[in-house]
């Protein structure tokens, strides 16, 4: 948009000097975009937890993920019921 | 004087004192542009024709290339087409009326822009007209895109080029004016970006989110997605080849291209841990304040860890940006953890809609498949298993192929509606009666399962809802089949004894036998040796040094 400091003295009444008046349309363009523009171009590494996660050789990023995450409980329902139709199956195989 | 002598008299001014915040902020082309342009419309339409406006423009704007003062510029010959458009676009250009002509004008005035930008000497002050230009073009055909009664009629024409999407074609206009900002040469490439490559990035990330709504809300056929994927690769190329690092960019621009360039990498070729790499960088340069942008990038990094095996912690579901995510994710992960088909498939079969809008329905559908397989032979193996009573056994700790198949035979039977038994039903007098009947007709099937089949016919799968293929039956060869592909992929650690029907656990001695059987997925798939040109770490299009 054209800024007062923009407008050359002698440009009265060029289009660009009523900008402070309301807008003639109400069309809204784009509104529902999936990943906004950000509200600021840039901002201090600092409010980041890339510099944490630098800073401390990338420890700080592990407590987000779990790379063991396998589970020797099989005291689960489907557990139960894989128990109990392997005992079926075995009992009519006669094993 | 005349609206249209004002405007170019001031445009002439800009040009030659090479003021690119006067232009841009004069050059308006939004719906909310202020009523002096509105004005300067119905003077352009009640008192011009085209030829006599020409000749103003062109008085106006005297080409004298060679008579520049020193320091200031005057206009060029492609600079003159490009104001021409302006003045079309205005005089024909109506957002209330119709879109997709407003489109095409606005369509045909940024490729314009994009030409003028090219001027070696001169085009650097149209670079955040440009930008504007490029930003109301593509708000515009964000709103187009969700407004395909507007559009079907472009796409009814047999003509290729017309079958072209409005998204496709405003990229292309775009990525013109991306084009002309990487090959400025006037700073090299590891220092800061000056003139035109300041603006790299703001285009690039303008020609991608183009390229990701149209998938968003499309059903692609095969020639689109291989035109829209052509479209990103080749941008993501030439950023490779003249691009200075992304780190000398601002923030928001770095962030927004990583979430972008994760994306291609998840949707395109499957690179997940192309995908996670991006995706993890973006995600640690958000500050947690923006919250909807973390949603978006953890949608994707989330899902491309669970593919690579690494489930996000209670710590991560726990944030806020996560409160949306944690309710399709977390039981996911707790049904790959126990290889609990059944639970797997009525989740996502819950929330398809949402997975299937993200692009995540097919991913998640058929590349979990493996994660499930390795869980239910894990779940097998801890139900079967008797170790030996002597210590010094030299007995191999094994699965029986036949313990997995029934397993297997289990969940299948439960997805084709199977249920069941309940304990002790025959002497239950409120027991269902389709129950018994179903029993009664079916008591050779039911011979030795705990299962009880449907009353009626079995459900029907669709293909990937079965665990071989829809309703087709598991034989011991898939089940055999099936261990030795995860046996081939590192995500099961021992061979499979054909003769004797069984998967014998290699270093069972060592680890323990379901810590050597059943090594951590993450780990393996960090370990996978890949053909010499393929290197998950170095992602095309990320440039790092």
């Amino acid at each position: 948009m054209a800024s007062e400091t923009t407008k050359p003295a002698d440009a009265a009444a060029a289009p660009a000097d009523q900008k402070q008046q309301e807008p003639t349309k109400p069309t809204v363009l784009g509104e529902d975009d999936e990943f906004e523009d950000f509200p600021v171009d840039d901002w201090p590494e600092n409010e980041t937890e890339a510099a944490a996660q630098a800073a401390s050789g990338g420890e700080s990023s592990k407590h987000l993920w779990e790379e063991s995450w396998d589970d020797d409980d099989t005291s689960d329902d489907f557990s139960a019921q894989l128990k109990e139709e392997l005992k079926k199956v075995q009992e009519s195989k006669g094993r | 004087m005349s609206l249209v002598i004002q405007f170019l008299s001031q445009i002439r001014n800009f040009i030659r004192k090479q003021d690119g915040d006067s232009l841009q902020s004069w050059l308006q082309v939004g719906p909310n542009s202020p009523r002096q342009y509105h004005e300067l419309r119905a003077e352009l339409r009640n008192q011009y024709r085209q030829s006599g406006l020409d000749n103003i423009i062109q008085k106006c704007l005297p080409d004298d290339e060679g008579d520049e003062v020193e320091g200031e510029a005057v206009p060029w010959p492609s600079l003159v087409t490009f104001i021409k458009e302006y003045f079309t676009f205005w005089r024909d250009a109506d957002y209330d009326v119709d879109l997709v002509r407003t489109h095409q004008l606005l369509s045909t005035l940024v490729s314009s822009c994009a030409t003028a930008l090219t001027h070696p000497a001169y085009g650097a002050m149209l670079l955040k007209t440009s930008m504007s230009l490029s930003d109301v073009l593509a708000r515009l055909t964000m709103t187009l895109n969700r407004r395909p009664e507007l559009t079907r009629q472009l796409r009814t024409s047999n003509d290729d080029e017309s079958r072209k999407s409005i998204a496709e074609s405003s990229a292309e206009i775009i990525q013109k004016i991306f084009t002309a900002c990487l090959n400025d040469r006037s700073s090299d490439r590891s220092s800061p970006p000056k003139g035109k490559r300041v603006a790299i990035y703001i285009f690039a990330n303008l020609v991608l989110k183009l390229l990701f709504a149209y998938l968003r809300t499309h059903f692609l056929t095969c020639a689109v997605q291989c035109r829209r994927i052509h479209l990103a690769k080749m941008i993501f190329f030439n950023l490779g080849a003249n691009s200075p690092p992304l780190s000398l960019y601002p923030a928001a621009q770095r962030v927004t291209f990583l979430y972008y360039l994760g994306r291609f990498s998840f949707s395109s070729g499957n690179h997940y841990l192309r995908a996670a790499n991006c995706l993890e960088a973006a995600y640690l340069q958000t500050p947690p304040r923006f919250t909807s942008h973390r949603t978006n990038i953890l949608t994707y990094l989330i899902a491309a860890n669970i593919l690579l095996g690494r489930f996000p912690s209670a710590n991560l579901l726990q944030r806020p940006e996560s409160r949306t995510l944690a309710p399709i994710f977390f039981p996911v992960c707790a049904a790959l953890r126990s290889g609990d088909f059944i639970r797997f498939q009525a989740h996502l079969a819950e929330h398809e809609d949402w997975l299937l809008e993200k692009g995540l329905l097919v991913p998640l559908t058929h590349k979990l498949r493996p994660l499930l397989w390795r869980s239910l032979a894990r779940k097998t193996f801890l139900l079967t298993y008797v170790p030996p009573t002597d210590a010094a056994s030299r007995k191999a700790a094994t699965l029986d192929v036949a313990d997995l198949h029934t397993a297997a035979v289990y969940v299948q039977r439960r997805l084709e509606g199977w249920v069941p038994r309940p304990a002790g039903h025959a002497h239950q007098p409120n027991v269902n009666l389709l129950l018994m009947k179903a029993l009664a007709n079916n008591i050779q099937e039911t011979r030795g399962t705990s299962l009880v089949p449907p009353p009626g016919k079995p459900n029907r799968l669709r293909p990937n809802e079965g665990l071989v293929w829809g309703n087709a039956e598991v034989t011991l060869d898939h089940v055999e089949l099936q261990l030795a592909t995860l046996v081939e992929e590192g995500l099961m650690h021992g061979f499979i004894a054909h003769g004797q029907g069984r998967f014998a656990i290699i270093g069972a001695k060592a680890k323990g036998p379901v810590a050597a059987g059943w090594p951590s997925v993450w780990q393996s798939i960090q370990e996978r040796r890949y053909e010499e040109d393929y290197n998950p770490d170095d992602v095309p299009g990320w440039v790092r040094v």
